[in-house]
């Protein structure tokens, strides 16, 4: 169905057509919301949050991810305000936590748009940075690449991580797209394997 | 593939597969691959990985070792690629933990990837990817048992057995794990050996649990 | 179980009944031994086997029947045995007890009077399970027949009235009436998020897309609840049934249910009872005769909390990894590989044919307005009385920890409730008189939630029980967004560097900005409502958080670093209970030496302070330790 509808998106009325998300709806329009997380020709996966904008719908306002929720009929997005300001600087700096602040790309050009502190949460963490904040943009690049990616995510909550699967890694040598895509600059090598552990040393060394 | 030196001008037919440069067999220059040409390469072996994945259907040939035992499991779901999970549950309830080979055969047969077993099997807290003790000790960490001294229970237990929670004791009989909530709240605190339940479980008692499973 | 053709018809399925009633005589004595997982926990099922022994050694076995039963949700009195049609409930039978009973009260129909129970302040026995004042003020309309059912036996089910709501709705309503119904009964969702069930069916009935889906939420992770559990055990077959009827009415031919692995019996059952319910035509191709198919599949989980999330329990029955999905179309239009799904906890679906076949009108009038019906509450912590209890909606929390809960074990003082499992919040005192339904608690900071009710006494630390949720959520979190992982990971420093004694001023206001961050920013409602056990612990005992940040004192004397013990010299009375039981010998002491301990070998377990019968041990916090007595000090006996 190619319903055209209409929203009001920083109070200019755009025009869009029906299942656009309202991420590509400003897009079209011209309006830019920041994202750490999403590819353009990737489905959107929502990890990063930073795309959060204020709705209003019914009356009621809520705080939504702009990547995922799907553009309505009267519908209206602001995606500038003191309290989406904040939530998008808390983000950054809750993610530098274990990222380190040492970033470059996306997130060390949202971090000074923000005024995100980077060194905020990480007095006393005794882990080392790892410069990744699991947006998940090369796992998912990858899959796409190869079917059988050579990277995956292991692990839940907290022991998240990326690791390499070797007899996967075959077609590294041709690809690099991970390297390309990497909002704060991690992957860095242009070698046989992307930068990586081991998924055996990973199990290993933690269990 | 027709190559050109460009150092002592000698042409020749590259027949190899490396797809940066190629090696002059006269003046051993490194020549550089040009750019049309390298596609043509690494399309080459890009069909020869995935002729690889998808091998002509063969004959059913009866599998022994851990492909064996895979191939059970597979067949009692039917090969369905929506019960991984289940496969998987009972390859570890049967097998007791998941090696790295058992892992590669559910990926082989199923026709998943690799990266979707292993983070499934991650993900996850009953799967174990490294063999455990001969007696399964888990304490229920649950807010019930903790307000009832589920705590203390735990830290006896480590300091009994010399080992963390999630680890196994050198000698491979006992393997602690502690499990948010099994069911017996009104019971706290409560653990389970080998499946076999206790409650209301009290400091002195812990020896003489452990000791009744060896 | 009887071997039968497939029941094709609603009067095959009367004379069904009819013809197991012949065969059973209704003043046959029979026994009945609870096998659920908390009376086999303490013993149950050695009293079973000494009962098959001793009823065959006295001849008794074909005139008495003896049944395996589930759960009535008293566990801590297990295990039960009633015994019929005098009703007389036996708790905390052990198997040195069975002869006893077959000898005096099935053969002389004597009771033995010291396994009836004993309420602790009046002294007053009781033999009827409804005299029981644990059980006299609830309302079991969905726990209430675990005690005459075997889970394993469809007969026992059928001989209750079971199946005849499924009949109803296949044979005289049409899928439109059954979605009025339930509409009309304001039926609320039981999984913890209130959602009116009626218009959920609604949707996913109208949603464009086939096949279907209907699925049952049996995946309760929340520490301290436990009635999915004692339901699934008992009585799967009422599940199974509303989940038939939920399917007729939306449309759907495929079922799901999703049991934790952790509950092994629970699995088991329902597995016995869809192969039963197959074999009698009453679940599989053109269930009755009526030309409606409908299959169900059992799932297992794995051991992730997370994944009893709607959309991530969806996402697992893909077969991929459970983690949430951005709900904001909702599952009921796009859920399992994007086809319509209703997914409803197993509460809800049992509750679908009592509204079938007494009426919606009945339903509304339990309960209170915005809340109809009953609800099960798992009660435990430390009350005297702990375990499942079924109210109506709108009773007060006073009336469930003092009157069915019997009050604070060991004559201690109230001092929170922790309602709703993670995604809740602590009420204290002042709020006791409120009624509970699913609005009234929101109101205060906390939530019902699944029904989980945990009560703690003085000894019980607040900032101890918010870094409890808070670890107990980081290693269930998904970690797929940031504000859930990351924020989860710097409350956990936070708190742990404040019961560590190490905590700074500004603590306070940095939880509160990421507690907030969470809330707005979160992908699932795990993430969004993590924050609430730290936000309600601050809001009503902020002077605990206080004292720890500031003085470095731990007042309920749970948290280690900042607690002591102490032996009060004056109230020893050298019994060399503590030094015995102490497990890294701190204690010091001898006989008729007064007890003193040794600080630098204690691991502050708590063992001395639980077993002391003369309240000689203190906990000390941010006080200075008094010296150990001199040696050979003797102590003051206490006259009798």
């Amino acid at each position: 169905m190619e319903k055209v509808i209409t929203l009001k998106i920083d109070d200019k009325e755009i025009k869009a057509q029906e299942g656009t998300t309202i991420l590509e709806a400003a897009k079209q329009a011209g309006i830019k919301i920041p994202t750490l997380c999403h590819l353009e020709g990737l489905e959107p996966y929502g990890a990063c949050r930073i795309c959060s904008v204020e709705i209003e719908r019914r009356g009621k306002s809520r705080v939504v991810a702009a990547c995922c929720y799907p553009a309505e009929e009267n519908l209206k997005v602001v995606t500038r305000s003191p309290k989406i300001d904040k939530i998008r600087k808390t983000i950054i700096e809750l993610a530098a936590s274990t990222a380190g602040e040492d970033v470059a790309g996306e997130m060390r050009a949202l971090a000074s748009e923000y005024h995100a502190n980077l060194s905020r949460f990480r007095t006393g963490v005794p882990n080392e940075p790892t410069k990744c904040i699991l947006c998940g943009i090369c796992v998912r690049r990858c899959t796409e690449a190869t079917w059988d990616s050579a990277i995956g995510f292991i692990g839940r909550g907290a022991n998240r991580r990326i690791v390499l699967f070797p007899e996967k890694a075959g077609t590294c040598v041709i690809c690099n797209y991970c390297q390309h895509v990497c909002p704060t600059g991690r992957i860095t090598s242009i070698g046989p394997d992307p930068p990586f552990p081991h998924v055996d040393e990973v199990l290993s060394g933690r269990k | 593939m027709e190559m050109d030196c460009q150092h002592c001008n000698y042409k020749w037919d590259y027949l190899g597969d490396n797809e940066y440069y190629a090696t002059c067999p006269r003046c051993r220059y490194k020549v550089k691959i040009p750019e049309d040409k390298a596609g043509a390469l690494r399309q080459k072996k890009l069909d020869q990985v995935l002729k690889g994945r998808y091998p002509a259907p063969q004959k059913p040939v009866r599998l022994l070792g851990i492909a064996g035992i895979v191939n059970k499991a597979m067949e009692d779901y039917t090969y369905d690629e929506s019960m991984l999970i289940q496969i998987l549950l009972r390859l570890q309830r049967n097998f007791g933990w998941l090696p790295r080979e058992m892992l590669s055969e559910v990926s082989k047969q199923l026709g998943v990837s690799l990266s979707h077993v292993y983070q499934v099997v991650t993900f996850y807290k009953a799967f174990s990817l490294a063999p455990r003790g001969r007696h399964l000790i888990r304490v229920c960490t649950g807010t019930s048992c903790k307000v009832r001294g589920a705590t203390t229970i735990l830290d006896n237990l480590q300091r009994l057995l010399g080992v963390e929670r999630g680890e196994t004791t050198p000698d491979s009989r006992f393997s602690l794990e502690t499990v948010n909530c099994l069911g017996c709240c009104a019971l706290g605190p409560m653990m389970t050996v080998d499946g076999e339940y206790y409650g209301s479980v009290k400091l002195p008692n812990v020896k003489n649990i452990l000791s009744k499973h060896g | 179980m009887a071997t039968v053709e497939c029941i094709s018809s609603p009067e095959d399925l009367e004379k069904f009944r009819q013809e197991i009633k012949a065969k059973r005589e209704p003043s046959k004595l029979s026994v009945s031994v609870c096998v659920s997982t908390g009376c086999v926990a303490l013993g149950g099922l050695g009293v079973m086997q000494a009962f098959k022994a001793e009823l065959d050694k006295q001849g008794l076995k074909d005139k008495v029947e003896l049944k395996e039963t589930g759960c009535l949700g008293f566990c801590e009195q297990g295990p039960r045995v009633t015994i019929y049609p005098e009703e007389i409930c036996y708790l905390r039978v052990q198997p040195e007890d069975v002869s006893e009973i077959v000898s005096k009260t099935i053969l002389e129909k004597q009771v033995v009077e010291r396994l009836l129970y004993k309420d602790r302040a009046s002294g007053r026995t009781a033999q009827k399970l409804e005299d029981i004042p644990f059980y006299k003020y609830q309302l079991r309309l969905l726990l209430g027949d675990n005690a005459k059912i075997d889970p394993k036996n469809i007969d026992d089910y059928i001989v209750l009235g079971g199946y005849d709501a499924l009949a109803k709705s296949l044979f005289k309503m049409t899928p439109e009436q059954v979605i009025e119904e339930i509409k009309r009964a304001n039926l609320r969702g039981r999984g913890g998020g209130g959602f009116p069930t009626g218009s959920k069916w609604e949707t996913t009935r109208g949603a464009p897309g086939e096949p279907k889906y209907v699925v049952v939420n049996c995946d309760q992770g929340d520490p301290g609840a436990f009635m999915d559990r004692s339901l699934m055990e008992g009585n799967p077959h009422s599940v199974l049934e509303g989940l038939i009827i939920g399917g007729y009415a939306i449309g759907a031919h495929e079922g799901f249910v999703y049991v934790r692995e952790e509950y092994p019996i629970a699995v088991e059952n329902i597995s016995v009872a869809i192969k039963q319910a197959e074999q009698y035509g009453l679940l599989g191709e053109n269930i009755m005769g009526s030309g409606f198919d409908f299959r169900v599949k059992v799932h297992r989980g794995a051991g992730a909390f997370v994944s009893g999330e709607s959309s991530a329990l969806m996402t697992a029955i893909e077969g991929k990894v459970g983690e949430p999905r951005p709900k904001y179309v909702h599952t009921a239009v796009k859920g399992i590989w994007d086809k319509p799904s209703c997914l409803n906890n197993d509460k809800t679906w049992a509750t679908v044919p009592l509204i079938i076949l007494r009426g919606a009108e009945w339903f509304k009038r339990i309960g209170t307005k915005g809340s109809s019906g009953t609800m099960i509450f798992s009660l435990v912590g430390k009350v005297n009385n702990t375990g499942l209890v079924e109210v109506p909606m709108g009773i007060t929390l006073r009336d469930l920890i003092y009157k069915i809960g019997g009050g604070i074990r060991a004559g201690k003082k109230f001092k929170a409730v922790q309602t709703g499992g993670p995604s809740g919040g602590l009420i204290p005192e002042e709020y006791l008189d409120l009624p509970v339904d699913f609005d009234e608690l929101a109101k205060v900071g906390s939530m019902m939630g699944s029904g989980g009710m945990v009560v703690m006494d003085e000894d019980t630390c607040m900032v101890d029980t918010a870094k409890y949720f808070v670890d107990f959520l980081l290693e269930e979190s998904c970690g797929k967004c940031i504000p859930c992982r990351e924020g989860l990971r710097a409350l956990s420093k936070i708190l742990n560097d404040i019961c560590e004694g190490k905590g700074k001023d500004e603590d306070l206001k940095t939880t509160e900005d990421i507690a907030e961050t969470m809330r707005d920013a979160s992908l699932c409602a795990l993430g969004q409502t993590a924050a609430n056990p730290v936000l309600s612990s601050m809001k009503y005992f902020r002077d605990e958080w206080e004292q720890h940040i500031g003085y470095k004192c731990c007042s309920a004397g749970a948290c280690k670093a900042l607690t002591n013990y102490y032996i009060d010299p004056k109230k020893c009375q050298a019994c060399l209970f503590c030094l015995k039981e102490c497990p890294v010998g701190a204690v010091q002491g001898g006989k008729n030496q007064v007890h003193w301990v040794d600080q630098a070998k204690c691991v502050k377990c708590g063992t001395c302070y639980e077993v002391c019968n003369f309240n000689a041990v203190k906990k000390l916090s941010a006080e200075p330790i008094p010296p150990p007595p001199t040696k050979g000090t003797k102590p003051i006996r206490k006259r009798k």
